[in-house]
């Protein structure tokens, strides 16, 4: 019962992290960029977002109305401004950049928000919980792991079906031969940034509700997500989510074992994976 | 005669190395035209400088006239100029289906940002591809990397085709294919010339782009060493042009 | 190896001399060798509050070379290199205070645990692309991390303390302490140079340039890679051992702090990568901007960011390279030059 608990519980949590994952596997599958302060802009945005409901007093979802298209914008501006100089063959320089960044943004944030744990006020809605056969289970965490669902199915639906999908795959397969054929590639990166950092809006929100945000945090944010996307394997968004469930049971099934070794679980369980499956469990060999 | 797609003393560089030096053509309208030389003559160079993936300047591109050098390799796709790049090129991990549609997508959208100006008359669809090639429709759904080389070829020249082309640029397409694949091919080259579309060939077979063309241009050393009609041009002219004989090696 | 001219020649062709050292070069190498003197003889001439922060200005420029070494040079951008000056750190801490022996040997003996974790760690790793590797050398600094928190041999997350240290007088300390950073300066500094000047340095600036081209000239990209993860490891080990020796204390969160990645970047990034004379730049920069403007905390990391992320946009290469450009007098020269008698310099490579 204590081990399906929490099972249950990992699954839970993976939907968290499915929601930092998504936006990465994106990025990386596209531009083959991954953006160090990834988990900055989770927390920077989940800080605008308790400001901006303790200022007007307003519940998680007119923030959550408010902070998605703020993260799309934030993403946008992101590409133009810093990305699309360093997006290329050599990693070295998208690396540093964003590095760069996360620094900045990280002090940046701890100057105007101080180093205080702070979340979002879920008005009852954290608290809230279902029974079933005597395992309680949050109202918000399942919330959490239905939008993590509905956001992967409609990101693989998006590059499935849509015009603007088939153009990120084209981009993503050779990004010269996509742009022989009509695709301008900084304009497919721009808006892939922005659909990753939009729903980095996502996570941000549930983020603030779930648990508690500080400026510090991001670093940890960022690496549990480059941790489902490689468990998970590359160049699936599925693979991505399945990925954050993986992690999401080690770190839970792991703190159970001692409260002191569930983020190492979680880090032993990517290890392992990498020695024996290191295309990742969904990826092609 | 009013040229379609013309160079002016085109010069292009990999970094350091110089390799094309001057180079002077032209493509009439409806046009097509063969692009012969040795390995490493220029003639691919020639093909990615005008399509705008090496920076060349702006004067030494002209299309319908008008400078268009250097201009990023979507927009001369815009412009009406198409490739079926060196090596095909497909989109790996996609679909026959979806690699069509990625072009058609695209002439869609710039159709609708330029009304029907930008596209050429051609009027390509899904279905006329199909009826060119009738093996895409047959393997609509397949990944393309398992495809045969062949049918890989004929995706890439169809892939160009639905950028709705006014000019279509050739890149080796019969490079490492078996002669009655190679036929089947160049068998689709009248259809595409009924359609309006002007041609560079780009071809290491040389009785292939003589018997394809109208005109051919011999390319040597990043210069061009012979022009003229191709059904006028003799054997011996050609292999002169083509291997240098008679010219001083720079 | 000689420092000097080497007669070269080839039937037919005319005689050349290959030229390795230049007067720059001549000045900078003496200069440095003063520089080390000057280290080892410390005590006699510095206060300990000194020596202790020029063994930090050490550490930093230590530090800064070994990821240069990664990034510049053999294209592993770790972003995790502090796993092993934490590591190489608790080992000296266990041999020195758990197990008696003496501290200024477990110095170097502690250097085996660095030099052991780094081969299946690069074994992992290296399967991941590019910047999936980057993040991957966190993880492994982190795992490194959270081990120490929860392993009694190091006593946990309450850290360790050096104090059989008070076994010696403050004066031998002192010596100890300048002999360590002169050592440490040559093993990674020195180490560095001599490197890049022996047959791999071709190798290595090859592999730089292109790597995929490097393989097809036969340079084994993927064992030389190895080689400088692993003595970039001992190197970075060497460094936290005489860090954490002198701070007297170790902690889970101080040995592996990030602080240490964001210098080194900051450092070789600024100073300018691929580079001996960029390391020794950027240290300088941030050693001097960090006594200025280090009391203004967060707004002084917002700028230091922000300087890292515009020279990743806007000057890949440094203030070095910016130099590099305009005069050629390299410090260190790399590089080797064919002089012909009769026309002077005919080409290099560098």
């Amino acid at each position: 019962m204590q081990w399906l608990d929490a099972l249950i519980q990992g699954v839970l949590l993976g939907g968290m992290y499915a929601q930092y994952a998504l936006g990465m596997a994106l990025m990386f599958g596209v531009m083959r960029i991954v953006n160090i302060s990834h988990g900055d802009l989770v927390i920077l945005l989940s800080l605008i977002g308790i400001s901006l409901a303790s200022a007007f007093g307003l519940g998680p979802l007119p923030v959550l109305v408010a902070l998605v298209p703020l993260a799309v914008l934030i993403g946008f501006v992101l590409q133009k401004t810093v990305l699309n100089r360093v997006v290329g063959n050599d990693p070295l320089p998208s690396l540093i950049a964003t590095f760069g960044l996360s620094i900045a943004l990280q002090n940046l944030m701890l100057q105007i928000w101080s180093a205080n744990s702070r979340s979002l006020p879920g008005y009852g809605l954290e608290s809230r919980s279902i029974e079933i056969g005597g395992i309680y289970i949050g109202l918000l965490p399942v919330i959490v792991l239905a939008v993590a669902t509905g956001l992967t199915w409609g990101l693989d639906l998006m590059l499935k079906r849509t015009r603007f999908g088939r153009a990120l795959r084209a981009a993503a397969a050779d990004v010269e031969a996509a742009a022989m054929t009509g695709i301008d590639p900084r304009a497919v990166y721009a808006l892939a940034t922005a659909a990753a950092v939009g729903i980095l809006g996502f996570a941000a929100v549930f983020q603030a509700l779930r648990s508690t945000v500080a400026p510090a945090d991001g670093p940890a944010q960022l690496i549990y997500a480059f941790e489902a996307v490689i468990i998970g394997g590359m160049g699936s968004v599925w693979g991505a989510f399945i990925g954050s469930m993986v992690l999401g049971i080690s770190q839970a099934i792991g703190f159970r074992i001692d409260p002191g070794f569930g983020v190492l679980a979680g880090h032993i369980v990517f290890l392992f994976v990498l020695a024996t499956r290191p295309q990742g469990l969904f990826g092609r060999a | 005669m009013s040229a379609v797609l013309s160079t002016h003393g085109l010069v292009a560089r990999y970094g350091d190395f110089q390799a094309l030096y001057g180079v002077d053509t032209e493509l009439g309208a409806g046009e097509c035209v063969a692009l012969i030389g040795a390995n490493g003559a220029g003639k691919s160079t020639f093909l990615r400088a005008v399509m705008g993936l090496l920076p060349v300047a702006r004067e030494m591109v002209r299309l319908d006239g008008e400078p268009v050098g250097g201009t990023a390799p979507d927009r001369m796709v815009q412009k009406g100029v198409a490739i079926v790049p060196e090596g095909r090129r497909l989109f790996t991990g996609m679909s026959v289906e979806d690699n069509l549609r990625v072009a058609i997508d695209q002439a869609a959208r710039a159709a609708g940002k330029a009304g029907a100006r930008a596209g050429g008359k051609g009027g390509w669809t899904l279905k006329r591809v199909h009826d060119l090639f009738p093996i895409l429709a047959e393997k609509a759904r397949t990944p393309v990397q398992s495809l045969s080389g062949g049918q890989q070829q004929m995706v890439a020249i169809g892939r160009a085709l639905l950028c709705q082309p006014r000019v279509l640029l050739c890149d080796e397409i019969s490079l490492g294919l078996a002669p009655k694949v190679i036929r089947e091919i160049y068998a689709a080259l009248p259809e595409i010339r009924a359609a309006g579309t002007a041609v560079i060939l780009v071809e290491q077979d040389v009785g292939l782009a003589q018997s394809a063309s109208d005109r051919l241009y011999c390319m040597l050393e990043g210069r061009v060493t012979l022009a003229g009609k191709s059904a006028e041009i003799s054997r011996a002219q050609i292999g002169e042009a083509y291997f240098g004989v008679g010219h001083a090696v720079a | 190896m000689t420092m000097t001219a080497v007669p070269f020649a080839d039937a037919g062709l005319p005689a050349v001399r290959v030229q390795r050292q230049t007067p720059s070069g001549r000045i900078a190498l003496t200069l440095a060798l003063a520089a080390l003197v000057a280290l080892v003889a410390m005590p006699w001439w510095a206060s300990t509050g000194t020596i202790r922060w020029i063994l930090e200005l050490c550490c930093y420029l230590a530090v800064a070379q070994m990821w240069n070494l990664l990034a510049g040079y053999a294209g592993l951008v770790s972003v995790g290199q502090q796993a092993f000056m934490g590591a190489a750190g608790y080992a000296l801490f266990v041999l020195a205070q758990t197990y008696g022996i003496n501290p200024f040997l477990a110095v170097f003996l502690s250097l085996l645990v660095p030099a052991v974790l780094a081969v299946p760690t690069y074994f992992l790793l290296h399967r991941l692309e590019g910047p999936y590797f980057s993040i991957g050398t966190w993880v492994v600094a982190e795992v490194f991390r959270l081990v120490s928190t929860n392993l009694p041999l190091v006593n946990s997350g309450a850290g360790m303390s050096l104090r059989v240290m008070k076994d010696y007088s403050a004066f031998e300390r002192n010596v100890a302490m300048s002999l360590l950073c002169a050592t440490l300066l040559l093993v990674t500094l020195g180490g560095s140079y001599w490197l890049l000047r022996s047959r791999f340095g071709l190798a290595l600036i090859a592999m730089r340039d292109n790597p995929v081209a490097a393989a097809s000239q036969g340079v084994q990209v993927g064992r030389l890679r190895f080689l400088i993860y692993v003595a970039a490891a001992v190197g970075c080990g060497l460094a936290g051992a005489i860090y954490f020796m002198a701070q007297l204390r170790i902690t889970p969160g101080s040995a592996f702090d990030p602080m240490w990645a964001n210098l080194a970047i900051f450092i070789v990034m600024v100073g300018g990568i691929g580079s001996i004379e960029g390391v020794l730049i950027g240290t300088l920069i941030f050693f001097v901007a960090d006594r200025w403007f280090g009391e203004y905390g967060a707004s002084y990391f917002v700028v230091l960011g922000l300087m890292t992320l515009a020279v990743a946009l806007y000057a890949r290469t440094g203030i070095w390279g910016a130099i590099a450009r305009r005069w050629d007098a390299p410090w260190f020269p790399i590089g080797r030059r064919l002089i012909d008698p009769q026309q002077g310099t005919k080409g290099e490579t560098r």
